[in-house]
């Protein structure tokens, strides 16, 4: 005997109001974005929002402090070492950008070639982005050595002086060690980025310049640069916040060193909040940056939704 | 065909799997509430001895010695106590520059490691997050003697000890005797003023210079520098921890002694990004002549198998020398704090005890090597100071020891002026630039923030 049974009504208790939202697309995918809007306020919203309320407080380490309103931020514009951190930190960022890519471009552009063995030579100038911080840290602060530095060690056998440099010993050499070491690491991820960002872009264009007369010159400045725009902004957007906010880096290379005088603000926000137990200014002087890079964030949303 | 229904339904699924998830959360949520009595036993009455509990588990944060031989010893008495006791105790170490930060998190937190190993004045620093153990410290006085005028004034605040006295790690000199000699000088230096000049007669014969950090080392820059701030008379602020009065004639004395020893390159001038390691490692290779350090360097070049023990005939110590106003030294100093989060703080204090115990603390010194010295007046003059007299300027140099801020009690304001490297930073301003006035000066602003700091 055939059944009567319709397909909605062998779905059984499946058919009821309750699973209807399976069916609208619109609130599903709200519903399926609950997991990681939780995790953002758990670990992202959470803590900010707590940075905030410790900045405004006169909180120590274990223990609750009360509303100060401003007096921390008020007070660490007397301190030279933290007007000095933010110096530090702004053309640490500022230069290791440009550095970056302007190396990050000259990368991309040689990947975009082909050659032989180019995936192996791709992967493996990814490594010094992929290498763990701490431990590529670490192996340049070796190699920065005052006594066993391996780069000082070819300058004297060189010739090229006869004492090597004081990498770390002066605030000059240090903060340059920084930018050098910055540039190492973070070159590799402007130049995949921006060598995706150049395999999208149509060979036609080219061919079309070259037949038109163009110069690479012409062709880099008038078809490359314009069509990397939109991926060129996103990757300074995020390796300026990134930079911005590094801590690894400075903490392990010098941590202030010499004197207080290599300080960026991360670092001297944990030496003042953990280490001295100040957390509550180490709080305040870690959001100083906050309004800049919003401002930054803002200015290069505007420009991507412009370009749309 | 009949349609059958699910063996389970994902109502069902979600109905079992909730129900097991709360039943495995509200073990830990009753016993954090206080609801579980074997987690909190009954504390023991003021003077008595604490006892452990049978099934216990605590954790001990300390750093990593310079001496591995100390941390196997304090893990096999671990294990012996918790063996006796059926206890389970765990030793945690890590590097000595991140039991801050770990030390920091966990008082933020209210939990973490039942013991952790507090470090010159961090019970002053922590002082809400650990326990009153006046109790415990007098009945290890009754039994060892006072205290270390150093080890005292770290681990007791407001009157009350927060903190066990532990030991000390002291510093001293140790240098090449070999080239002690090519240099044509007999005696070390025994003042200030002498290491000038031998430094510069090392320099003239083009010998490894002697060198001190004047970088971020935790250890090894602050042992330097503020003994020789203190033996020229200056000092960081008043006896009542009120004023600074680092910008005195004395302070400028001990800052221009600097500078001439540096320009004369009576001292190796690579020294301004050494952290602690930095001149173990130097003298190991045969880098430099001497340095003021733990007994580590000379643990190492004797008595570890591991080395070729290239140095071992030519290597000794010497205790710190004086100034013309006084003679100082600036030891590690290291105290345990029982949490006050701990849920096992009676076999907490149990284990310290342990520790403490006159025999297992003598064990853990002669392990040591010298390393470390001891807190309590019994406790001071371990074998191996009487054995190896080598050795015995580390035990010279405990006395006369200090602690940053001194005359002052420590404070949140003398840790807060420790950790910024203040006074290390004020001779490393000065020998760089050769102004010391005006290194003085800036010293001088950033105490005064320090002290000016909203409360």
């Amino acid at each position: 005997m055939a059944s009567t049974t319709t397909p909605r009504a062998s779905l059984g208790r499946l058919a009821g109001p309750r699973v209807r939202i399976f069916e609208h697309e619109a609130r599903l995918g709200y519903l399926l974005l609950i997991p990681a809007l939780l995790l953002l306020l758990v670990f992202v919203a959470y803590p900010f929002l707590f940075g905030i309320w410790l900045s405004i407080t006169n909180s120590q380490i274990g223990v609750n402090g009360h509303f100060v309103g401003l007096a921390n931020f008020q007070f660490e514009q007397g301190d030279s070492v933290f007007i000095q951190s933010f110096v530090n930190t702004v053309s640490y960022t500022g230069i290791t950008t440009v550095l970056k890519l302007a190396l990050g471009m000259v990368m991309a552009l040689l990947l975009n070639q082909v050659f032989p063995a180019q995936r192996f030579v791709r992967a493996a100038l990814l490594l010094p982005w992929i290498i763990p911080s701490v431990l590529s840290t670490l192996a340049w602060r070796w190699m920065f050595d005052p006594t066993f530095s391996v780069v000082n060690w070819v300058i004297i056998h060189s010739h090229l002086s006869a004492t090597g440099v004081d990498w770390l010993g002066k605030t000059g050499t240090a903060l340059t060690s920084l930018m050098i070491v910055n540039v190492w690491r973070g070159t590799p991820f402007y130049g995949i980025a921006l060598l995706a960002g150049l395999q999208t872009i149509p060979v036609d264009l080219y061919e079309a310049a070259r037949v038109d007369g163009a110069s690479r010159w012409q062709q880099f400045r008038r078809i490359t640069v314009p069509m990397l725009r939109p991926v060129l902004l996103v990757v300074l957007l995020l390796s300026t916040i990134l930079t911005f906010g590094d801590f690894t880096l400075p903490y392990v290379l010098t941590n202030g060193a010499p004197f207080n005088s290599t300080h960026v603000l991360s670092t001297w926000a944990f030496a003042i909040g953990v280490g001295g137990g100040y957390i509550s200014i180490g709080a305040a002087i870690s959001l100083v940056l906050f309004p800049l890079l919003s401002a930054i964030v803002f200015g290069v949303m505007v420009v991507l939704r412009r370009q749309e | 065909m009949g349609h059958t229904e699910p063996a389970w339904s994902r109502r069902d699924f979600l109905k079992t799997t909730g129900i097991a998830a709360a039943g495995l959360a509200a073990g830990p949520i009753i016993a954090a509430c206080g609801g579980s009595p074997a987690a909190n036993p009954t504390p023991a009455t003021a003077g008595a001895i604490p006892k452990p509990r049978p099934g216990a588990q605590i954790r001990l944060l300390q750093w990593v010695s310079f001496v591995p031989a100390a941390d196997d010893e304090i893990r096999r008495q671990a294990k012996e106590f918790s063996d006796a006791n059926n206890v389970q105790v765990t030793i945690e170490t890590v590097t000595g520059d991140q039991l801050q930060p770990k030390t920091a998190a966990a008082v933020e937190a209210g939990s973490g490691p039942d013991i952790i190993q507090m470090q010159y004045g961090w019970p002053h620093l922590y002082d809400t997050a650990c326990m009153d153990v006046t109790d415990l410290v007098d009945m290890l006085k009754g039994k060892l003697g006072s205290v270390n005028q150093v080890n005292d004034a770290f681990s007791k605040v407001n009157g009350r000890y927060l903190a066990v006295p532990y030991c000390q790690v002291p510093n001293a000199w140790t240098y090449r005797t070999d080239l002690w000699q090519q240099a044509g000088l007999t005696n070390f230096f025994s003042t200030w003023d002498e290491l000038a000049s031998n430094g510069k007669q090392l320099k003239s014969k083009n010998l490894p210079p002697i060198a001190v950090s004047l970088g971020h080392a935790y250890g090894d820059a602050i042992t330097m520098w503020y003994p020789v701030l203190w033996d020229f008379g200056g000092r960081e602020v008043s006896s009542d921890g009120k004023h600074v009065t680092i910008n005195s004639k004395e302070t400028l004395d001990a800052v221009n002694w600097a500078v001439d020893l540096w320009k004369s390159g009576a001292i190796s001038q690579n020294t301004l990004s050494w952290l602690d390691p930095d001149n173990n490692q130097a003298y190991h290779s045969g880098l430099i002549t001497g340095t003021l350090n733990g007994a580590s360097i000379y643990i190492k070049e004797v008595y570890t198998t591991a080395t070729n023990h290239k140095f071992a005939p030519v290597t000794s110590n010497a205790a710190m020398p004086k100034g013309r106003q006084g003679a100082s030294t600036l030891n590690l100093i290291f105290n345990h704090a029982v949490m006050k989060w701990s849920n096992e703080a009676e076999t907490a204090k149990a284990f310290l005890l342990y520790l403490m115990d006159q025999t297992n603390y003598t064990k853990w010194l002669n392990a040591s090597v010298g390393y470390n010295a001891g807190p309590f007046h019994a406790l001071t003059n371990a074998d191996v100071f009487q054995q190896d007299a080598k050795l015995k300027p580390f035990l010279d140099v405990v006395g006369a020891g200090k602690w940053p801020g001194w005359p002052a009690q420590p404070s949140k304001a003398t840790a807060q002026s420790q950790v910024q490297f203040v006074i290390v930073d004020m001779f490393a301003k000065a020998v760089t630039s050769g102004d010391a006035r005006s290194a003085i000066s800036d010293a001088e602003q950033k105490l005064k923030r320090i002290y000016e700091l909203p409360s």
